[in-house]
């Protein structure tokens, strides 16, 4: 899973957003180092809809509806792709442990 | 500003797959927006840097983007949808097999032209030089205005003014071709090299393989003799031993140490096998213009700023030795003079096969045109059982692409062989840089031929039949038969172009033609028939006298005229064809100023009998007879041509008894002329003959020559049996004489006649190309109108038209395109003829017969195309055509 599709799928799992939320929200959860540019986002989300992970919603919430989002596509993660999400995570955990183990056994006493 | 980087902005996320675009287009673009305006209240650059990015985002993301979403549609089935498409073309093409036949003949003629002309461009002016950065490497010479002189070679001490005096090149050295006699003791072997000065390898950028590159010690005047082997010779005389280096190889008789070879490349200029130093002298004090320079430009100069500074270093020069200013240097890049001899050949190829190229494409579109039109129902009824378009469009790339791939591997095929086949005619006329091969430039021009095709032919008809089911949307009422008349009128402008891009090759085709049958009957002022030609050199160490050297020349005349069968045989140092070594003189009485104009001398020293043996006619005087000027008190007597007398003494009638003596020489070395002889076409059949003189052979007494001199034998019945009785002679004399270029003067002829032959067939191959292909352009379109009005046929029949009118409407028809096709055509071929400029000789390019020739065969040739056509219009059966439903 690219690291696109992570961080959309995360920003996504916890509320309904549309693009521009995304890409401010994937700046926030990464400290400002993946930047979405519009065409990346876009041809992601596109994707991810064809994949099943993520669909877009027919109209914007209720209480967004009159707000400066109330015009634009809105998405919402799947349980395929929270299925996904949560492979992603579980891969990851495993990675951190054995990363974690090695570096106490292997690591020079400095 | 930015204005122009939204619209760039905007432009480029247009270039989306159409799904993606509509769908998430306008946010995309808001989104851009909202973060650039963020970036503009930063500053400028800020601004740019995110506009940047979000480009460099957009190029990357949509390629993929268009990937997945064809993806999406064809992943289930592509490969099975391809084979499919496969088995369909094959099949429609095996159903209709005449017409698909003459469309591959058609690309495959058109794919032989270009592919076979691209590789004889691509050896003669895109690689003729297989130098390191050759853009930098220029050629220098000297040239002589006031001698009628383009290049008169080099003079080593005005070289080593300029190599001391200019500051534009990083290298300059000076080069000149070179027979040599390599002899191991029981036989001799001439071969070609060349002579150079140390620093020739450095200008070009050449390192050896093996072992050294000369030093300047090398290069000194009698300095022990080095010598560096081709990479060629060293393997086929050394089978490439590593261990040469420091070994000895007998050169003329002296031995030369063996101090390098060559790289591959190094086969400069011309296919020499061996280099030895120059060792010029730079105080030499004769002047000797005979060497050919190359340099390398300095990063940056430009050829004016190195005339000029070339220009400069030759001052002093003129100051001191060349008072009136008769030399001076000249520079040019070096890939423009190894190919100076070919440009009008080029140009003529180029433009030659350009029009081929166009009248293809002509007969293309016409069939794509009269195809696309009879498979409208076909596509149709496809349309109606539910293809879509993209399944439509791709059927149809399928078939082009398969027709062109067919006629790209059988046309690159066939120009390959083509040139080959040119290239045998061509003999030893090739020169040795050029090397056709069959490499990837020419598989990637192949490639990309059949690319051009597959596009044109494939989607033309694709948008054509778009168009044409739009309008059947829209429902125009009476659109077919308007279309099928605007189709008509294409049709018929496409094959009028045919026909006058035919007749300017058939023009230029028979020009050629007429000038090379006129050249062939022109007189060359020497005997041709029953002679024979060789040419030896001596080794200087055993005939370092000019004596000595004399009586050899003369044994071996007399050895030749001994042969039986024989009936004369001659010497001379500079034998028709292929040699010149020219001098100047002064005469006495001369019209021509001192100091002023005057032309270089043709000048030869030949045996008394040499006259007699080339059947060479005097129209004053006599030939001098043997031993004649070495007797006491006797004038030194001279033999002069009508042009040379014609310069000196313009309306003299006999000038037998001038005197004539070299220029610059003391007067007391007058030379007498005793004889007058006709001019002799000594350069070739087209060249124009120079003044000339002939010295009798006593002149070689004074000099060592150690040039190479020539024989001629003059006998009955076929030359080529005496070969074997010539070499025995020799071997006879000195088992180490080479023979050199041992040949009938029929052969010579031949050889230098040989480019201009191949020139004619190469375009009289494009000309009968173009015949063919205009030829059958006349039936396609003829064949497609009477397809078309099989009805109106009919109609006319059943009223009471006669079979000979219907055949006579269609004839006129094709007469009548015939007949526009050459009124355009020729007053075209008239202009562009005007460039074979030198090519025509004995002819010009209004040469009447040559117009009508042209005119009778397009008009004979479209005739009979017409009438397959027109029988089967007065074929048509009313009453079946009547019946037809409709």
């Amino acid at each position: 899973m690219s690291r696109h599709v992570f961080y959309i799928l995360l920003s996504l799992a916890e509320r309904d957003r549309h693009g521009s939320a995304i890409m401010r929200d994937v700046l926030a959860l990464t400290d400002n180092q993946l930047k979405l540019w519009p065409v990346k986002l876009y041809g992601t989300l596109d994707e991810l809809s064809h994949e099943g992970w993520i669909r877009a919603l027919p109209t914007a919430p209720p209480e967004e509806i009159d707000a400066e989002g109330g015009h634009k596509k809105w998405f919402r993660i799947t349980a395929a792709g929270r299925r996904a999400l949560a492979r992603e995570v579980a891969a990851m955990e495993g990675v951190v442990r054995t990363a974690q183990r090695r570096l106490v056994h292997t690591g020079e006493s400095s | 500003m930015n204005g122009v980087m939204l619209r760039g902005y905007r432009a480029l996320i247009r270039c989306q797959p159409a799904m993606v675009r509509r769908e998430y287009g306008a946010e995309m673009e808001e989104l851009f927006i909202d973060q650039w305006t963020a970036a503009r209240r930063r500053g400028r650059l800020p601004a740019f840097a995110c506009w940047v990015r979000a480009m460099g985002d957009a190029a990357r993301q949509i390629p993929r983007e268009h990937w997945l979403v064809a993806g999406r549609y064809s992943r289930e089935d592509s490969m099975h949808t391809l084979l499919s498409d496969l088995r369909f073309a094959i099949r429609s093409f095996s159903r209709q097999r005449g017409a698909t036949l003459l469309v591959v003949l058609t690309l495959t003629l058109a794919v032989a032209a270009n592919t076979g002309v691209f590789m004889l461009l691509d050896g003669l002016f895109l690689r003729p030089v297989p130098f390191r950065a050759p853009a930098s490497l220029v050629y220098l010479n000297e040239r002589a205005p006031k001698l009628n002189l383009e290049f008169t070679g080099i003079n080593y001490p005005d070289f080593v003014a300029w190599r001391d005096h200019t500051h534009s090149f990083a290298a300059m050295g000076l080069f000149g071709v070179e027979d040599f006699t390599v002899a191991d003791g029981a036989s001799a072997e001439r071969i070609h090299g060349a002579i150079v000065t140390w620093d020739v390898p450095a200008a070009l950028g050449i390192t050896p393989v093996l072992g050294r590159s000369f030093t300047q010690d090398d290069d000194r005047p009698k300095a022990a003799p080095v010598v560096m082997l081709g990479y060629g010779y060293w393997h086929s005389h050394f089978n490439g031993a590593r261990d040469i280096i420091g070994r000895a190889l007998r050169i003329g008789g002296t031995p030369y140490t063996i101090v390098g070879v060559l790289p591959t490349t190094a086969e400069f200029p011309g296919d020499v096998k061996l280099w030895t130093p120059l060792g010029g002298d730079p105080l030499q004090q004769y002047e000797s213009y005979q060497m050919d320079g190359v340099a390398r430009l300095k990063p940056g100069v430009t050829m004016r700023q190195a005339e000029a500074d070339l220009l400069a270093a030759q001052e002093p020069i003129w100051r001191a030795r060349d008072t009136a200013h008769v030399v001076s240097p000249r520079v040019m890049p070096l890939s423009e003079w190894v190919a100076r001899d070919y440009s009008t050949a080029g140009q003529v190829l180029g433009l030659g096969v350009l029009v081929v190229l166009l009248t293809a494409c002509a007969n293309v579109g016409g069939a794509l045109l009269a195809r696309a039109s009879f498979r409208k129902r076909e596509m149709a009824i496809r349309t109606a059982l539910g293809a879509s378009a993209r399944r439509i469009v791709r059927q149809m790339l399928t078939e082009a692409l398969v027709l062109a791939t067919v006629a790209g591997v059988l046309g690159t095929g066939l120009g390959w062989w083509g040139v080959r086949l040119l290239v045998l005619s061509f003999g030893d006329q090739v020169p040795g840089w050029v090397h056709l091969q069959f490499n990837l430039r020419l598989a990637l021009f192949g490639g990309l031929i059949v690319a051009v095709i597959t596009l044109l032919f494939g989607l033309i008809p694709a948008f054509e039949m778009r168009r044409e089911s739009m309008r059947d949307a829209i429902g125009t009422g009476s659109q077919r038969s308007s279309t099928s008349r605007g189709e008509r009128r294409t049709l018929d402008i496409l094959v009028v172009a045919e026909i006058a891009l035919a007749a300017i090759l058939l023009v230029a085709g028979g020009l050629l033609a007429r000038a090379y049958g006129n050249l062939r009957h022109v007189d060359p002022g020497f005997r041709i028939n029953g002679v024979t030609e060789f040419s030896t050199a001596l080794p200087a160490s055993i005939y370092m006298d000019g004596v000595k050297e004399r009586r050899l020349f003369e044994t071996i005349v007399d050895r030749l005229a001994a042969i039986p069968g024989v009936t004369s045989a001659g010497a001379v140092s500079c034998a028709p064809l292929g040699c010149h070594w020219g001098k100047l003189y002064v005469a006495e009485g001369s019209v021509l100023k001192p100091g002023g104009e005057n032309p270089i001398v043709l000048t030869r020293i030949a045996s008394p009998d040499y006259f007699r043996t080339m059947g060479i006619r005097f129209v004053q005087g006599r030939a001098y007879v043997p031993g004649e000027e070495r007797q006491l008190g006797a004038l030194f007597p001279l033999v002069v041509n009508e042009e040379f007398a014609r310069l000196h003494w313009p309306g003299a009638g006999s000038v037998i008894g001038r005197r004539v003596a070299y220029n610059g020489s003391a007067m007391n070395t007058w030379m007498t002329v005793i004889g007058v002889v006709k001019d002799a076409r000594h350069y070739g059949l087209s060249e124009p003959m120079r003044p000339g003189v002939y010295l009798p052979m006593s002149i070689l007494d004074s000099t060592a020559s150690r040039q190479q001199f020539s024989f001629t034998v003059h006998s009955v019945g076929d030359p080529a049996a005496l070969f074997p009785a010539i070499r025995a002679a020799l071997r006879s004399l000195d088992p180490e004489l080479p023979i050199i270029q041992l040949r009938t003067m029929q052969n010579a002829l031949d050889a230098s006649l040989a480019g201009r032959r191949t020139m004619m067939i190469v375009l009289a191959s494009f000309a009968a190309i173009a015949l063919v292909l205009a030829t059958s352009g006349v039936y396609a379109v003829l064949s497609y109108v009477v397809g078309r009005r099989r009805r109106e046929i009919g109609i006319r029949m059943a009223l009471g038209a006669q079979r000979r009118e219907v055949v006579r409407m269609v004839v006129v028809q094709g007469a009548r395109l015939v007949g526009i096709g050459l009124v355009i055509g020729l007053p075209v071929a008239l202009l562009s003829s005007r460039i074979l400029g030198s090519l025509l000789v004995g002819v010009t390019s209004g040469d009447v017969v040559t117009y009508v020739a042209a005119m009778l065969v397009l008009g004979v040739t479209g005739l009979v195309a017409a009438l397959a056509p027109a029988r089967r219009a007065a074929s048509v059966n009313p009453t079946t055509v009547l019946t037809e439903g409709s």
